[in-house]
């Protein structure tokens, strides 16, 4: 061991030594925030829940009185449908009529006097106590359903599906603008919620505390970066690598091998099809899907139709619409004819309400999306 | 080395240039997995009424209107939006119209009264997107009076030619009418239309009644009558309210009854010497057969629609859950793992899932589950929700619920097996216990 090694050892010996004892890492424990939380007892909870979930928020049918006289059974027959009548009800053996209700008692008279009450004034710096939780009604989750949660548009807004502000006539505009009411989409939920689920997200989720004080705020976090934008970049072609390399001066014939089987490779590849050319990036891939999506209604399916997935292909016209007549199924899984039938129908039904308006798709690639092929598989939809 | 470098470089080059063109080739192909659940909105414009049909034309798409949209699945374009208007039952229809107002199916039909007062009604159903009818124009001839059976009978055509599965429009409930207050109260049975109209009651209040269950067919109902003082089944004949009592022990008390799909057996409790066991009857010959024999209370049996299986209801485990049994007899086995009481549990017509009632934390729920006892999802949540049965297409339940307090009064809801949709259903006064009968 010479001595550069014996110094080195020494040093670095010292340097641990002084990162452990010499107060490199320092003791002091970070700061964290601590946020008082109020428990709710089971009582408590039991009692939110029940005023949350009376029976009275549904929708009250007055009952109609019930027919003095049976009516006779309508004696049905059809061509189409030659199933017996059923046996009817005719009447009622030795029915009784109900007991009358009793009359109600009459009201009391409240005691009122002239005298206003007198209202002691607050103490000054009194604190008020205010709830910790919103007394206002919650409002129902949103009866449709869709991929994204949609909140519900501003009282006076048009439910459509093209977002779009409130257009008032400018007259001193050089081209008069034309009137129009704001739009906004349909409310819609992510998944269904049952009255059962309504009642177990009836407690707070937030407490009400005060907002922390300006000077506390931090810099928001920069949002992270669109996955979508990542894989255009990935995905967006580079036409300025396809220039081919010059070939150096020697040992050509074994380039020149390797070019020609390149070539000659490229060259056996069979001629493009129809679709060949530039292609659609992932975010105009996305955009396609979503307002397929969008219209892809599968609330009104049954069970079986909910287990079928059908591949729909058609062909798009040069401004993005759809060829009604050319839409057609290519094939099904995992149902009868009778649901294939059924879940295309509401395939086609989605391409045709969305493609009206057109798809918004970039016209110097229309040979990529002309002919297009869609699968749609139901999955996640049985466990909305 | 500079030489297989450039000549690997050129090859790597050529295949890049010509991996996009390649992935080009064929069409565009995308999976659309996710979708949106909303009412598909439809328009039954006012059929046309020939002859002095009109009113019935009107009455019958109304009617017919009011069932699709109580179903939740469908959602009714008004006619104040209506573009076109169907004038002619054999003109073609102007699908460009009703695609403006957004119709994705169309109703057109047309009434008929002839001289002998005979009803004629037609219609067609048509997918407005599609520019195409939806199988094939039919026709209903039936009474005046009948009027709504007929509408009834053309909404579940509508209905089973969009969603691809049966109705249950044309279909009646038997149910239990209360009146009075709660501490005497007085029960008789009484029958309506689905929606609550044509009620008649098949009894009187002279004795408390329970638990009524239709017959696979409809034609009769079985019940459970205090008329001898002790709990006794009965079965009714609907045509001409005639009944008879089912021959049991005497001093025994024999209950929850419901019958077998073939309609031939009856499986009910009867309880003796303090033991409630499960018992199957042959309604023809009044031979009985026991099922079960625990010291714990089984009871709420309920056969599976293939008649192979049954569910019930047993306290074997210190808390009611539900078991599944063969109809043979043999070993039970528990299908319900969640915290809480289960009960009355009743198997879907299609055989998929089992309906019940389940208390838990001081709540009443009305939910599903798989016949395994997998995939539970409960529907609803009130202070007093039970006694679920299913409509004949195994889409909707319908079940009992009773508000708090000594005002308190019970009455009939329905709610779609996803948990959408839950209404209350139109009643002469209080109603508990409701059984649905098949399609008529």
């Amino acid at each position: 061991m010479n001595t550069g090694q014996i110094i080195s050892g020494a040093g670095h010996l010292g340097l641990i030594a002084w990162i452990l004892f010499g107060g490199a890492f320092p003791t002091k424990p970070l700061d964290f925030d601590v946020t008082k939380v109020t428990a709710v007892s089971s009582e408590e909870y039991a009692a939110i829940v029940s005023r949350s979930n009376s029976p009275e928020q549904t929708s009250e049918i007055s009952p109609p009185a019930a027919p003095d006289v049976p009516q006779d059974s309508p004696d049905l027959s059809s061509e189409a449908d030659t199933a017996p009548a059923a046996p009817q009800p005719d009447t009622a053996t030795e029915a009784t009529p109900d007991p009358a209700p009793e009359p109600p008692t009459e009201a009391q008279e409240a005691e009122v006097t002239d005298e206003a009450p007198v209202i002691e004034p607050p103490a000054e710096d009194m604190a008020a106590l205010v709830p910790e939780t919103s007394q206002r009604p919650q409002q129902r989750p949103a009866e449709r359903v869709a991929p994204q949660q949609v909140d519900p548009p501003a009282p006076d807004t048009a439910v459509d599906e093209v977002v779009r502000e409130e257009a008032v006539p400018d007259e001193t505009a050089e081209t008069p603008r034309e009137e129009a009411d704001a739009t906004a989409p349909e409310a819609a939920a992510t998944e269904i919620v049952t009255e059962a689920e309504e009642a177990e997200v009836a407690a707070p989720l937030n407490s009400v505390r005060p907002k922390t004080r300006p000077d506390q705020l931090r810099p928001a976090p920069q949002p992270e970066a669109q996955p979508e934008a990542q894989t255009q970049t990935a995905e967006a072609p580079e036409p300025e690598v396809a220039e081919p390399a010059p070939a150096p001066a020697t040992d050509t014939s074994s380039v020149e091998d390797a070019l020609a089987a390149a070539l000659g490779g490229a060259t056996d590849t069979p001629a493009p099809s129809i679709n060949a050319g530039p292609p659609l990036t992932a975010g105009e891939k996305d955009g396609l899907r979503v307002a397929v999506q969008s219209c892809w209604n599968t609330g009104s399916l049954s069970s079986d139709a909910l287990n079928t997935t059908v591949t729909v292909a058609f062909e798009m016209s040069e401004d993005a619409r759809p060829i009604d007549g050319s839409i057609r199924m290519l094939g099904s899984t995992g149902g009868t004819d009778g649901s294939a039938s059924q879940a295309y129908e509401a395939a086609r039904r989605a391409i045709i309400r969305c493609g009206a308006r057109g798809f918004g798709l970039p016209a110097e690639k229309y040979a990529s999306w002309r002919n297009v092929e869609l699968v749609f598989n139901p999955e996640n939809m049985r466990i909305k | 080395m500079m030489a297989r470098f450039t000549a690997l470089l050129a090859l790597l080059l050529t295949t890049l240039t010509a991996l996009p063109a390649a992935a080009q080739t064929g069409p565009l192909r995308l999976e659309i997995t996710e979708g949106v659940i909303e009412p598909l909105p439809f328009a039954v414009p006012a059929f046309v009424g020939t002859g002095s049909g009109g009113q019935a034309a009107q009455d019958i798409s109304n009617l017919i209107s009011a069932d699709l949209s109580g179903t939740g699945l469908f959602r009714e374009i008004p006619a104040s939006a209506h573009i076109s208007r169907i004038t002619s039952f054999s003109s073609p229809v102007q699908f460009a119209d009703w695609k403006a107002v957004n119709a994705q199916a169309l109703v057109t039909g047309a009434v008929d009264v002839d001289a002998s007062g005979r009803l004629t009604v037609q219609f067609r159903v048509w997918d407005v997107f599609a520019g195409q009818e939806l199988g094939s124009g039919q026709q209903f001839v039936g009474t005046q009076d009948g009027w709504r059976r007929i509408a009834h009978k053309i909404a579940d055509q509508v209905y089973s030619r969009i969603t691809g599965e049966g109705g249950y429009f044309d279909s009646r409930v038997v149910y239990v009418s209360e009146t009075g207050p709660k501490d005497q109260r007085a029960k008789r049975l009484a029958i309506m239309d689905y929606d609550g109209a044509n009620t008649t009651f098949l009894t009187d209040s002279s004795s408390l009644v329970l638990a009524p269950r239709f017959s696979p067919t409809g034609d009769r109902i079985l019940y459970t009558s205090y008329e001898s003082g002790f709990p006794k089944i009965y079965v009714l004949d609907v045509a001409n309210v005639s009944r008879r009592q089912l021959p049991t022990q005497e001093a025994t008390m024999s209950f929850a009854p419901r019958f077998s799909p073939n309609g031939q057996t009856v499986v009910y409790s009867l309880e003796a010497g303090g033991n409630t066991d499960i018992y199957t009857m042959n309604i023809g010959s009044g031979s009985s057969q026991r099922m079960t024999s625990a010291p714990s209370i089984e009871t709420a049996p309920s056969f599976s629609p293939d008649g192979a299986q049954i569910v019930f209801e047993s306290d074997r485990s210190g808390s009611n859950q539900l078991y599944v049994m063969s109809s043979g007899g043999g070993e039970a086995r528990r299908i319900s793992n969640g915290d809480g009481n289960y009960g009355t549990p009743v198997w879907s017509p299609r055989g998929d899932l089992i309906a019940f009632t389940k208390q838990s934390k001081s709540r009443f729920h009305i939910g599903v589950m798989r016949t395994d006892g997998s995939e539970e999802r409960l529907l609803t949540a009130s202070f007093l929700d039970e006694g679920p049965t299913w409509a004949p297409n195994g889409r909707v339940i319908m079940f009992t619920r009773e508000t708090q307090g000594e005002q308190g009064q019970a009455g009939l809801y329905s709610v779609d097996i996803t948990g959408r949709n839950l209404r209350r259903v139109s009643t002469a006064g209080g109603a508990s216990d409701p059984s649905w009968s098949p399609l008529q």
